[in-house]
């Protein structure tokens, strides 16, 4: 006779606390496969903790991006953000697409023109730029958006040493009536700072200046503070038209698209309450084409989206490690996954899901990584089945910032896969072994 | 230690403590263990019972018993009188 199967006995308590809008879901998500590939196989080839991307779902978003704006407006540009995600493998999905490289430091300026983007076609934003930084950016006739003052003046410096011209935008920072207010970055629209900016670019020999840029925050989910900010570049870019006869080329409107992940302390899930891009790409379109900017003359739009374009393609696949209770009672589980690797999970509650069927019986429960560290929490609170050591569960939407903010701290940071449009799986970097950490460091001769 | 007197189980896995007045329930496991401890039986004859019926190595068993033993005791299903008892 077969045994029956085996389930962990558990017990909970029934509390009446305040009820929930939404009730418990009908019946536990389960991700057993990416773009057709089985958990189990991928772990098995590529070890457990293991970062999954999926190219197909790359693609498809930023169709769907290019779709909304390019359906509204005439001239769109995308530009990836490296920081979001800079893997050479990443990058260069997008830039087949038809991206262009927007990038904030000497690093990411040298990681694209490596992927082999047009130095023409990077966008360097960002407040730290050396004289060293500028030259490069200059000799590769890349579109420099100025930061501050003193990043201009130094500018102006380095096109006289190099007898050369730079093409330059600036960066505006403005009200667009969200909060807070990003008022660190660029020049201030409300007070004249940006004017002023303006009006020295324009009488300074060597800038062309060719665009204005803003980025107004991160993870915005009101799209009509994008209407606001585009509105307020079109009145600068009609001003500098009247005042010095000069068409500028683009309008830079940045990132901050929110991704479907929800913020902590949100009430709903971030997939029911974030702007989709066809929402977005009204609002900015809109407002840009009923500006007074003659339509002859509308100017490209430049977006700089990243992490609504790639963390919805990043997977991370984990292994439990141990289940515990607390002194109160609480489960408790590890994972071999830390905030380490994690870094988004300070803002989000990430999706965690088991990768096959397991027990119907869901329990409060807290998500641990395996540091050994207090803050190393993923889910704090979780409604989850049971599960048991070994078990292999998928973290859902972590490919924006992840692989890029991500520290080696105590572990190893592990291999990143890209699964291929064929449904094939390479590595796309490599794990981290003693070796590799190592040969960064040199012992003192005595 | 036994099951105390103001806790009453039904069939369906509902668990129901008089003195309190908290309430829990039980998976079909759980309340297949609960019932045999409220006969009193020691773990190992529950654990030759277990592993007789289900598909679960005796390691697995016993970890997940002592577990479910201690939730038991923290829920006061279970009266604790000795806090060093291990049973």
């Amino acid at each position: 006779m077969s045994k029956l199967k085996y389930e962990k006995p558990v017990i909970s308590k029934i509390t009446a606390g305040v009820p929930n809008k939404f009730g418990m879901p009908a019946k536990q998500r389960i991700i057993s496969e990416i773009d057709g590939i089985p958990v189990p196989k991928l772990m098995e080839d590529f070890g457990s903790p293991v970062f999954v991307i999926s190219e197909q779902t790359i693609r498809d978003t930023y169709a769907e991006a290019k779709r909304a704006f390019e359906t509204r407006y005439p001239k769109v540009q995308f530009a990836w953000s490296y920081k979001t995600n800079y893997l050479d493998a990443v990058c260069n999905v997008f830039h087949d697409e038809g991206s262009w490289a927007e990038v904030v430091s000497g690093f990411e300026f040298q990681k694209a023109l490596s992927n082999g983007v047009s130095g023409s076609n990077i966008i360097f934003n960002g407040p730290e730029k050396s004289e060293e930084d500028l030259t490069l950016a200059i000799n590769h006739n890349a579109c420099i958006h100025i930061d501050h003052f003193d990043e201009l003046y130094l500018l102006i410096e380095t096109t006289r040493k190099l007898n050369k011209k730079a093409r330059v935008a600036i960066r505006v920072n403005l009200d667009a009536g969200i909060y807070p207010i990003w008022d660190r970055f660029g020049f201030n629209y409300e007070n004249g700072e940006a004017w002023n900016a303006i009006n020295r670019i324009m009488l300074a020999e060597n800038l062309e200046m060719i665009g204005l840029h803003t980025h107004i925050g991160t993870y915005i989910m009101v799209a009509s503070a994008y209407a606001v900010a585009a509105t307020k570049l079109s009145n600068l870019y009609m001003a500098i038209y009247r005042k010095f006869d000069h068409w500028l080329k683009y309008i830079d409107l940045g990132g901050g698209f929110a991704s479907k992940n929800t913020l902590k302390g949100a009430y709903m899930p971030g997939s029911e309450t974030c702007p989709s891009f066809d929402e977005y790409a009204e609002a900015i379109s809109n407002a840009i084409i009923s500006s007074e900017i003659p339509h002859e003359n509308l100017p490209v739009l430049f977006m700089e989206t990243g992490r609504a374009l790639v963390d919805d393609a990043g997977y991370l696949l984990t292994t439990v490690l141990a289940n515990k209770r607390s002194t109160q009672g609480r489960r408790t589980m590890v994972i071999d996954a830390g905030v380490n690797l994690l870094f988004t999970t300070f803002w989000y509650n990430l999706g965690v899901f088991p990768s096959k069927e397991v027990s119907t019986h869901v329990e409060e429960s807290t998500i641990y990584g395996p540091l050994c560290m207090n803050i190393d929490v993923i889910r704090d609170a979780i409604n989850f089945p049971q599960s048991k050591v070994g078990d292999q569960l998928v973290i859902e939407r972590v490919g924006a910032y992840n692989m890029t903010q991500w520290m080696q701290f105590i572990t190893f940071r592990p291999n990143v896969v890209m699964i291929d449009l064929e449904g094939k799986a390479h590595v796309i970097r490599r794990k981290e072994n003693l070796d590799s950490l190592q040969s960064f460091e040199v012992a003192i001769k005595k | 230690m036994k099951i105390t007197e103001e806790i009453k189980i039904s069939d369906n896995g509902f668990v129901f403590n008089s003195k309190t007045g908290d309430s829990f329930n039980l998976n079909p496991f759980g309340l297949e263990l609960i019932k045999q401890i409220a006969e009193d039986k020691d773990f190992e004859s529950i654990r030759n019972v277990m592993l007789e019926k289900y598909d679960v190595d005796d390691l697995t068993m016993e970890k997940d018993y002592y577990e479910f033993y201690a939730m038991l005791k923290h829920h006061q299903i279970i009266a604790q009188d000795d806090s060093l008892d291990f049973k």
